[in-house]
């Protein structure tokens, strides 16, 4: 009987993927990773009764359930990155660097030693090998889930090959749906949980309340961008987004966007102006590029496209170097963000987007 | 459903609920507005108000009334600016506040009852306030309080003859203990009291804190000067019906109550200490035999903590609970934040008995039948556990 080790957050996704594991057969251990959190006034992640809904869902599976602690490297590896982001200027996705970093790095090294066969999770994504997908060689492909809507692999495309070749999505072939149905008729209590948003350890007080707990933020001058007036004033740069509309307080009329951010100076630049030209680039230049196995070949035959946000369309594109070309100008998405690359249905790899 | 959890919280008695009914809707309005009808309803207020300071031999102007048992302990301790001494199990209500004070815990021995020598010790000349819970809320361990009472009133004496004028008080959080014990305020000897709505059979959000003659507090909440200045707000007419009704049906039952827990407690114990013996013969290995916590003698009726050894608790609990057998673990607030019970930590058990722990209490949910049939379901899935223990164990 193979091993599995899978993660389960107390969602309804993990929680279906455990009953599908046990019904295929597998000696299945649920774990709650323990994530770093942060307990301010009024600001509660919601961990402890995220627990206790993966622990019921266990018990009720009669499953075997253990707690493992990534406090330390959580905090380390993956906020205290964000929080470094921020301070810089960018927008990080903190998602991204936990499933590299903690989910499909410390998860799968632990569960691996304590001598399992696989390690799996509740994400929308699918693992194929080579021959799966009719390719002539025996890379193990991370691709795309069965329902578009809910694909994850944006959140996964630096997860290792190797921890790739181990895991198991087993929602990767259902669609949300159908996922839902199943954890309602298998009568699970997470079936009627509220999707969870945005990162986890912030909870539901929101990003800025939470970056305003460690990072400095002077309040400055908001000017527009065309003439230098001063149009308003803003609580901290780093909270603010190119492209971002919402949350200026400029007041009525026309809608300004942010299309600038002078760190040095304190400053955010706004346009009424919905062309200008720091809105849009038609060349976007990545970083910390991520390339996965076989990404290569596949790049050279078939047609390149990329994602720049989680549920976001695909767009065509060419790779030179480090810079991505698109066919016409794209909204310019925030640095910081993840540039993930596709052919087909196969996730290549991708890049965290530069300035 | 077989509900056994009533240290958590009590279903409202229908009588309670009754009584309630009319303040919501028809009765609704505000005590202190000046036409005839509120003036009827603020006679009705301060007569449920006067009806539940009998009970615990009070009369009304000594209670004010607050939103639960917390609220009360909260206003009890702006008695003191100097040391408070508390004993190391109390709930987080007093703990909590006790930390923003200066202060020191009193130990208590294996079955959760104070040192009265350790309280003697700490007793300082900076010490102003004692809080000592009549009835813990994780084993049910009474306090003998009289005796505490007792040992205070001979350190007020010596001060006096020292020409110390510092003052001494003592508290207790009786919130457990009003539907099991026949309080009065002066055989107590407390200078505060602390009771609960939610834990006998009235609503919740509603507590109360007796106030003796003479002890000055200060308002937590100020405004409109309810409660004699001492937490203002407009007053929880239906809420304080309510708690008067349910605390005088807990007092004209409290006999009956008692012997109808302790024979149920005593199937719970019987049946529960057959673990590790039927079996054995057909297993393979030992099981443990289950631990009672808490005092043997000086505990609530309604109470059955118990320890077994090795078993994963929460996991009993969400097995039980597919049986619709309701149980916790200690504290129902601690349970939640996934730390462990300092209360079992302080009766000196290991980490892997306070995981193997549950808290059972009875209470008026609760028949003959049904926990008898409770008691089966547990006994079976405690042994249930220890066999997939034991084959894991084999098999990893």
């Amino acid at each position: 009987m193979s091993r599995v080790f899978l993660g389960m957050s107390g969602g309804v996704d993990s929680s279906v993927s455990a009953v599908l594991l046990k019904e295929q057969g597998y000696d299945v251990t649920g774990v709650y990773m323990k994530n770093w959190s942060k307990d301010l006034p009024g600001m509660k992640c919601p961990w402890s009764e995220d627990l206790a809904d993966a622990k019921r869902v266990a018990v009720q599976l009669d499953l075997d359930f253990e707690v493992w602690d990534f406090e330390s490297e959580y905090k380390q590896k993956v906020v205290d990155y964000m929080l470094a982001e921020f301070q810089r200027g960018r927008t990080p996705n903190p998602d991204v660097i936990c499933n590299e970093l903690i989910k499909f790095k410390q998860f799968y090294d632990r569960a691996m030693q304590r001598g399992a066969d696989y390690i799996a999770t509740g994400h929308y994504a699918r693992v194929s090998s080579g021959s799966e997908l009719n390719l002539p060689d025996n890379n193990i492909y991370l691709c795309r889930a069965v329902d578009e809507n809910k694909d994850q692999t944006y959140f996964l495309y630096r997860m290792s090959d190797m921890a790739t070749a181990k895991t198991l999505f087993p929602v990767g072939n259902m669609t949300k749906p159908e996922v839902k149905d199943l954890a309602a008729e298998k009568g699970l209590d997470v079936a009627r949980k509220k999707e969870s948003m945005g990162v986890c350890f912030v909870g539901e007080v929101g990003m800025k309340d939470f970056l305003r707990e460690y990072l400095d933020a002077r309040p400055g001058e908001i000017r527009e961008a065309e003439t230098e007036k001063v149009l308003g004033y803003h609580d901290g740069v780093i909270f603010y987004t190119i492209g971002q509309r919402h949350g200026l307080a400029l007041g009525g009329g026309l809608p300004y966007y942010v299309v600038g951010k002078d760190l040095a100076q304190n400053l955010v630049y706004v346009s009424k102006n919905l062309n200008h030209e720091d809105l849009w680039k038609k060349q976007l230049k990545l970083e910390d590029m991520c390339w996965r196995a076989g990404s290569e070949s596949l790049l050279k035959q078939g047609e390149l496209t990329v994602r720049l946000r989680h549920r976001a369309p695909l767009l065509k594109a060419q790779l030179e170097n480090d810079t991505l070309v698109f066919d016409e100008e794209i909204k310019k998405p925030a640095a910081g963000q993840s540039a993930v690359l596709y052919s087909g249905g196969v996730c290549l790899g991708g890049g965290i987007i530069a300035e | 459903m077989i509900y056994l959890d009533h240290a958590a919280a009590t279903p409202v008695s229908q009588k309670a609920l009754q009584v309630m009914t009319p303040y919501f809707a028809e009765e609704f309005f505000n005590p202190s507005a000046p036409y005839l009808p509120a003036k009827r309803v603020r006679e009705v207020y301060e007569l449920a108000k006067d009806d539940l300071a009998h009970v615990i031999g009070a009369k009304g102007v000594d209670l004010v009334i607050t939103a639960g048992a917390t609220e009360s302990i909260n206003l009890a301790f702006t008695v003191c600016q100097g040391k408070v001494l508390v004993l190391e199990t109390e709930h987080a209500a007093v703990l909590e506040v006790a930390k923003q004070c200066s202060y020191e815990l009193v130990k208590v021995d294996k079955n959760g009852l104070i040192l009265i020598d350790d309280l003697r010790d700490k007793l300082s000349d900076e010490v102003e306030l004692v809080s000592i819970s009549l009835a813990n809320n994780e084993l049910g361990t009474i306090q003998p309080l009289v005796e505490i009472a007792e040992v205070i009133r001979r350190v007020r004496q010596e001060r006096l003859r020292n020409n110390n004028n510092t003052p001494l008080y003592l508290h207790s959080d009786a919130s457990q203990a009003l539907n099991l014990l026949d309080l009065n305020v002066a055989r107590l000897g407390v200078d505060l009291l602390t009771i609960n709505a939610a834990k006998c059979g009235g609503p919740k959000g509603v507590g109360a804190l007796y106030v003796a003659h003479g002890v000055k507090l200060r308002p937590i909440s100020v405004g409109g000067g309810q409660e004699r200045g001492l937490r203002s707000g407009t007053e929880n007419v239906a809420g304080v019906v309510g708690f008067a009704t349910a605390a005088q049906e807990a007092k004209a039952h409290l006999a009956g109550s008692r012997k109808k827990y302790q024979v149920m407690s005593r199937i719970l114990r019987q049946e529960l200490e057959k673990i590790g013996k039927d079996m054995n013969s057909t297993t393979d290995f030992v099981m443990p035999t289950p631990i009672f916590l808490g005092h043997p003698k000086h505990q609530l009726a309604s109470f059955v903590p118990v320890c077994f050894p090795g078993v994963d608790a929460e996991r009993l609990i969400y097995r039980l609970e597919q049986h619709g057998v309701l149980v916790s673990t200690g504290a129902a607030c601690a349970a939640n934040k996934g730390n462990k019970s300092h209360v079992l930590a302080a009766i000196g058990l290991s980490d892997v008995e306070i995981a193997g722990s549950l808290r059972i209490s009875l209470g008026s949910a609760n028949t003959i039948e049904n926990v008898t049939e409770a008691a089966s379901i547990i006994r079976e899935e405690v042994e249930r556990e220890y066999c997939r223990i034991h084959e894991r164990g084999h098999h990893v």
